[in-house]
C-alpha cells in the first residue's frame, strides 16, 4: 500500500491477461485449500507445508501464521524437547528467508518472538548479532529495535552480570550515534538506558556521564543545527537533573552554544527558536533571571521567525501572545 | 451539498466524483491478484471506504448498506471478535473496523454486545494493564486505544481496567513527548495518535507533555507541505491523519501550515483512476483515500463541503454525536480548547 509508482495504464495483451489469471487462480486455490484445512483443524506435516507455500506468496495472512503455530504445537515432535528445538530452529530459518519480503511485517516479527519464546534452548547472542546486522542495513526499523529490546531483556534474564548487558547496550547506542548523529532511533534507545546508567554511578561518574552526553548533543547540534532531536534530548536532560541550579547551568551552556551557531548563520531557524525557548525556561526556573533586553530579543526573534519559518507561524503567534501575557511586555503584539 | 456530477473540477481540486468511482470499483477487481492478497483486511477496507464516503456526503452512492452490514456480521467469530474476512481469525484491528462500520450504519444493535465486550476485555493482561491484539499476545499501544474505543461504543469502558491502560500508555511516553508502540518503543506519529485517543477516551490527557509533543508534531511538516511520521522519514498522506488528529486533540492544528498540507494531499490524487496515494505519483489505495480526505476535513479544506471528522474516532462527528461519544471534548485539561 506504500511506495508504488503509478504507470501509464497499457491494455494488457492476451498473454499477460492469461498469466495474470493463472497467478490469481493459483493463489486463490492455495488460499482456499489452506483455509479449508484450518477450518477442519487438520494438524499434519502436509498442512504445515501448505501454509509455508501460502505464506511465501503472502506474508501478511495473520490467520495462517496462527494456524501454522497451532499445527506446530500439535505435532508429535513438539512434545520432545530435542525435536521441538529442531523444528523451531527450522522455523527461524524459514522466517529469515521470507522476512526480506517485508521487513516491516508485524506478523512475521510476532512469529519470530513466538518461536524464540517456545525454544527449549534459545540462542539470544545469535539473535542479537542477527538484529544488529539488520539495523546496520536499516538503522531506523523500529520493528528491529523493538525486537532488539526483547532479545536484550531475555539475555539479561539469562546472565549473572546484568550491568554488563546494560553497559553494552548503552555502548551500542554511543557507537550508532557516533556513526550517524542523526540516528534518532539510537538517541531514543539511549534515553531509555541513561537513567539506569546514572542511577548506578557515583557522583563523580555521573558528572563524567553527563559531560559525555553534552559532548554528543553539542556534536549533533553543530553537525545539523536544524535537526530538532538533539535539542529535545537536551530539554529532557534538564528534566532529569536533580536541582534547578544544575538546570540553569545547562540552559546557560545551551545559550552560549546557540550564540556561537548564530554567529555562523544569523537566520538559522532552529537555534533561534531554541534561544527563545531557553530564555523562557530560565525565566520559568527563576523569575527575574533574564534581562529586559533578553526579553525584547525574544519577541524580535519571534517576529522574524514568522517570516523565515512561515509553516509554523501559528506556533510563533501563540508564543508571542504567551510572552506578552507572562512578561507584561511593553512591546506591541507583533 | 453542491456536488454536481458534471463538474468534476468544482471542488477546489478535490476530485470527488473520481474518488466515488474509485471506491465503487474496489469490489470489482476480482481479476487482480492484489484484491485477493488483501482479503484478510477486507473489513478494514470497508471501514476506510465508508469513512471517505460519509465525509464526502455520499454514503449511499457506492456501498449497499444492507449488503455491507450482512458481510460485516458474517465476520463475527465464536470467540466474540471479528476477523478481517469471513473465516479469518479474530483480532482487535478488525473488531474495531467492524464495530466502527456498524456504528456508521447505525446498526450496532445487530451485534451481540456482550460477546464483543467479553472478547475485548479478555485482551487486557490483568497483571500489567497492557493490551494484546489477539489471543497470541502481541502487545501494542494501538490496542490500548482500540480496546477503549470499541467498549465506548457499547458504553462499557469501565469493564476494562482503565487505570491499567493509562499507566501502560504513560510508560510508553518518550523523552520527546511522543509515544511508541510500548514501553521502550520509539515515538511514531501513528502511536502518538492512538495514545492520545486512548487518553482522551479515558479522560486522562493530563499525563501528556503538551508543549513538547506539540513541538515534535509540528516538525513533521516538510517543505512539500506533507507530513511524515517521525524525523527524517518521507512525507506520507496517511500522516495527514495521524499527525493532524493528534494536533487537533492537543488544540494545536494551527501549528502547521494547513493550506500547504491540503495542497500536498490534493497532489497525491490519481486524476485518472481516482483515489489518493501515499504521495504524488504513486498508486492509490482506499486506506490513503480515507486518511487523505479525513486530513482535508481536519485541515479545514475550503474547496468543497466535507463533513467534520472526530479526531479521536476517525468517524464523522455527527455519527459520534449520535453515539453519545463527543463528551471527550468536554474533558480536556484546562487551557487546551478545541
Amino acid at each position: 500500500m506504500h511506495g508504488r509508482r503509478r504507470e501509464k495504464v497499457k491494455e494488457p495483451t492476451a498473454d499477460e491477461r492469461e498469466q495474470s489469471k493463472q497467478r490469481v487462480d493459483k493463489y486463490c486455490a492455495l488460499n482456499t485449500h489452506v483455509m479449508d484445512l484450518k477450518s477442519t483443524s487438520v494438524f499434519t506435516r502436509e498442512s504445515l507445508d501448505s501454509t509455508k507455500k501460502l505464506l511465501e506468496l503472502n506474508t501478511e495472512l495473520h490467520s495462517v501464521w496462527n494456524y501454522r503455530r497451532t499445527i506446530l504445537t500439535h505435532l508429535d515432535s513438539w512434545q520432545n524437547p530435542d525435536e521441538r528445538q529442531g523444528v523451531l530452529e527450522q522455523e527461524l530459518e524459514f522466517l529469515l528467508e521470507i522476512i526480506m519480503k517485508n521487513i516491516k511485517s508485524y506478523w512475521m516479527w510476532n512469529h519470530r518472538v513466538w518461536a524464540l519464546s517456545s525454544l527449549p534452548c534459545p540462542n539470544w547472542q545469535r539473535e542479537l548479532k542477527l538484529v544488529a546486522k539488520l539495523l546496520a542495513v536499516d538503522a531506523r526499523n523500529y520493528h528491529g529495535w523493538d525486537y532488539r529490546r526483547f532479545v536484550v531483556s531475555k539475555l539479561r534474564e539469562s546472565v549473572e552480570d546484568k550491568d554488563a548487558v546494560d553497559r553494552a547496550e548503552f555502548a551500542f547506542t554511543t557507537e550508532q550515534i557516533n556513526r550517524d548523529c542523526a540516528n534518532h532511533s539510537a538517541w531514543h534507545n539511549r534515553s531509555k538506558l541513561l537513567p539506569a546508567v546514572l542511577g548506578k554511578s557515583s557522583e563523580e561518574e555521573q558528572k563524567r556521564v553527563l559531560d559525555e552526553e553534552m559532548g554528543l548533543i553539542l556534536n549533533a547540534i553543530y553537525t545539523d543545527p536544524d535537526d530538532q532531536n538533539a535539542w529535545l534530548y537536551h530539554e529532557w536532560l534538564l528534566d532529569i537533573q536533580k536541582s534547578d541550579r544544575e538546570r540553569s547551568e545547562l540552559l546557560r551552556g545551551k545559550i552560549e552554544a546557540i550564540r556561537e551557531l548564530l554567529e555562523l548563520e544569523e537566520d538559522s531557524k532552529r537555534p533561534l527558536v531554541e534561544l527563545v525557548d531557553s530564555f523562557v525556561a530560565l525565566e520559568n526556573l527563576e523569575h527575574g533571571s533574564i534581562t529586559d533586553d533578553e526579553k525584547s530579543e525574544c519577541l524580535q526573534i519571534l517576529g522574524k521567525l514568522k517570516t523565515i519559518d512561515s509553516y509554523h507561524a501559528g506556533r510563533y503567534r501563540d508564543m508571542v501572545r504567551l510572552l506578552n501575557e507572562q512578561w507584561g511586555a511593553s512591546e506591541p503584539l507583533l | 451539498m453542491t456536488n454536481n456530477p458534471s463538474n468534476t473540477e468544482d471542488h477546489g481540486g478535490l476530485l470527488v466524483e473520481k474518488h466515488i468511482e474509485y471506491i465503487k470499483s474496489l469490489d470489482k477487481k476480482q481479476d487482480e491478484l492484489e484484491y485477493w492478497m488483501t482479503e484478510h483486511l477486507r473489513v478494514s477496507g470497508i471501514y476506510w471506504g465508508l469513512v471517505a464516503l460519509q465525509l464526502l456526503g455520499r454514503a449511499n452512492d457506492a456501498f449497499d448498506k444492507d449488503a455491507v452490514v450482512e458481510y460485516v456480521l458474517s465476520c463475527h467469530n465464536a470467540d466474540g471478535g471479528f476477523g478481517g474476512h469471513k473465516g479469518h481469525d479474530s483480532h482487535l484491528l478488525y473488531t474495531m473496523s467492524a464495530v466502527q462500520t456498524l456504528v456508521m450504519y447505525d446498526s450496532l444493535d445487530k451485534v451481540d454486545a456482550r460477546r464483543v465486550i467479553q472478547y475485548v476485555k479478555a485482551r487486557q493482561d490483568p497483571a500489567t494493564g497492557e493490551v494484546s491484539g489477539d489471543e497470541w499476545g502481541e502487545k501494542d499501544t494501538r490496542f490500548a486505544f482500540i480496546s477503549l474505543a470499541i467498549l465506548s461504543f457499547f458504553g462499557a469502558e469501565d469493564e476494562l481496567n482503565i487505570d491499567g491502560v493509562v499507566a501502560y500508555v504513560q510508560r510508553s511516553m518518550n523523552y520527546d513527548g511522543g509515544f511508541g508502540s510500548g514501553p521502550g518503543g520509539e515515538s511514531h506519529a501513528a502511536q502518538v495518535f492512538t495514545c492520545l485517543a486512548a487518553l482522551a477516551i479515558a479522560r486522562r490527557l493530563d499525563v501528556v507533555d503538551r508543549e513538547r509533543l506539540s513541538k515534535w508534531l509540528a516538525e513533521r511538516q516538510l517543505k512539500s507541505g506533507g507530513l511524515n511520521g517521525r524525523p527524517q522519514k518521507m512525507e506520507d498522506v496517511c500522516y495527514s491523519w495521524w499527525v493532524l488528529s493528534s494536533l487537533q486533540i492537543l488544540g494545536r492544528v494551527h501549528w502547521i501550515d494547513r493550506e500547504r498540507l491540503c495542497g500536498f494531499i490534493l497532489s497525491a490524487q490519481d486524476p485518472d483512476a481516482g483515489g489518493i496515494a501515499d504521495r504524488p505519483g504513486n498508486i492509490a489505495d482506499v486506506y490513503h483515500t480515507c486518511f487523505g480526505i479525513a486530513g482535508l476535513s481536519l485541515a479545514g479544506f475550503g474547496g468543497c463541503e466535507l463533513a467534520e471528522v472526530d479526531p479521536v474516532y476517525c468517524m464523522p462527528v455527527k455519527v459520534i454525536e449520535r453515539a453519545g461519544l463527543r463528551s471527550w471534548t468536554e474533558h480536556l485539561p484546562r487551557g487546551w480548547g478545541l
